[in-house]
């Protein structure tokens, strides 16, 4: 758990730092959003029923863009080396990098909603559509973090969104569905938060059984 | 061992370092070709080649980064390709990139480090090695100001903070100054009761600080100063007794 925390702790102090990825990936979601919004006629128009599929494909390329960001980093430096050196079990540095990724996704998120909030005028930050936000990103984020991984030690970064993509389809259509189950204010108990608390667990422990092999050359 | 026969071994510490049928390809291309050797403890050694000889994937293979799919490696009696993590806990690597993160300062770095490898309260082992490298002065400057010999000095402290056993160096003068060379054969190459194995294209320096030498060419070890002699020898000598 040192080495998790640890690693945790320095990805934040960078990511405060450097700024540069995590920056560009909040841009990328604050525009998104904005050229959506123009895009809908919100006048007349319900756009709740679109709202799903714009809040999750926001998250989803600022994610791309952010943990690729933070891989990309380190193999530049020669620090993912360095951390591989360490004794710690694989897993606990994969826990720690996914750790940082989720907090700064999260963040970036949190952004989002609060601009659709305006923009869309759907009150967007209501406790159902954070915990759905929050489960989603959990199952992303174990998914996206170990394929960073792999487009790092293989130097392909550029396969990242091609590996992340089809992997996540499961993954979205739950977000997308329990997305829109939370707007619409269905029953509590809906099976879409279910089925994606169950994909994202499962691709969060997956992605840190698989982590050890990925970095192996 | 037969009855009557006589082994003639010279007296030698155990092996840190042990190395059996090690061979390893990248495609087409043979980087290793069933290397063997044993390195004792306390022994500096030289790993020398030319570009290509295999000196880097040996390393590599030797720290855990790619370990052995064909061949033996033990470390301090631990196996690389089964106990990684204890073989991780003995080794110290300095490799060509100082491999510190530029937007730390020099103790952020040392500190992360230090709490990586388990080490909770390494206060005053992090003030001891970043005054001995000459960077305590300038331990809150951020590693992207240092000049390439200041990284280097400041990879050798990342290196050393865990108080490993056994040191791997991949080229470690790259980039270095006179100062910078003397630091570095004090507090690596003749650091006591440290078994170091280096890869180096400075010959001129070898026989100041090594013990021995590996030479590699094209995958194949070609010289060997440094394992004890094989059995084959002595029971031929053996033969000649009975």
């Amino acid at each position: 758990m040192t080495a998790t925390w640890a690693i945790l702790e320095k990805d934040l102090r960078l990511l405060w730092r450097q700024r540069t990825g995590w920056v560009s990936a909040g841009a990328f979601a604050a525009m998104t959003v904005i050229t959506f919004s123009f895009a809908f006629d919100l006048a007349t128009a319900d756009v709740r029923p679109l709202l799903p599929g714009v809040l999750w494909v926001t998250f989803l390329f600022a994610g791309v863009i952010a943990s690729s960001h933070s891989f990309s980093e380190e193999q530049e430096q020669g620090t993912f080396d360095a951390l591989l050196l360490a004794p710690a079990p694989r897993s606990a540095l994969y826990a720690g990098k996914a750790l940082a990724n989720l907090v700064g996704l999260l963040a970036i998120e949190a952004f989002v909603l609060v601009l659709g909030s305006v923009l869309f005028n759907v009150p967007l930050l209501v406790p159902r559509l954070l915990l759905v936000t929050v489960v989603g990103t959990v199952g992303y984020v174990g998914l996206a973090t170990l394929l960073s991984t792999l487009g790092a030690v293989r130097s392909r970064a550029v396969l990242l969104p091609v590996l992340t993509l089809p992997l996540l389809v499961p993954l979205l259509i739950a977000a997308v569905r329990a997305t829109g189950e939370a707007l619409s204010g269905a029953p509590d108990g809906a099976p879409w938060l279910l089925l994606l608390a169950v994909f994202s667990f499962w691709s969060a422990v997956g992605a840190a059984l698989l982590f050890p092999l990925v970095v192996e050359q | 061992m037969t009855a009557g026969s006589i082994i003639v071994t010279p007296a030698s510490p155990s092996p840190v370092v042990v190395v059996e049928g090690l061979s390893r390809r990248y495609g087409s291309v043979t980087a290793l070709d069933d290397v063997g050797f044993e390195v004792p403890a306390g022994a500096r050694v030289a790993l020398l080649g030319a570009n290509g000889a295999g000196k880097s994937t040996l390393l590599a293979t030797l720290c855990t980064l790619a370990p052995p799919r064909v061949g033996r490696v033990t470390i301090a009696g631990h196996d690389v390709a089964r106990a990684g993590g204890e073989v991780r806990r003995r080794i110290g690597v300095l490799a060509h990139q100082p491999m510190v993160y530029e937007d730390l300062t020099s103790l952020e770095n040392l500190r992360f480090f230090a709490r990586l490898y388990g080490l909770l309260d390494a206060n005053a082992r992090i003030e001891e090695l970043l005054r001995a490298v000459g960077l305590w002065r300038r331990r809150d400057e951020p590693a992207r100001v240092l000049s390439r010999g200041y990284h280097q000095r400041l990879a050798m402290a990342r290196a050393l903070v865990h108080q490993p056993s056994v040191l791997l160096l991949d080229e470690p003068e790259t980039g270095l100054d006179t100062d910078a060379l003397t630091l570095l054969d004090d507090l690596m190459l003749r650091a006591a009761g440290i078994t170091v194995l280096a890869a180096t294209h400075r010959r001129d320096r070898v026989d100041d600080w090594s013990t021995g030498v590996l030479v590699l060419e094209r995958g194949r070890i070609i010289e060997d100063s440094v394992s004890p002699p094989t059995p084959a020898a002595p029971r031929a000598l053996a033969g000649a007794h009975a």
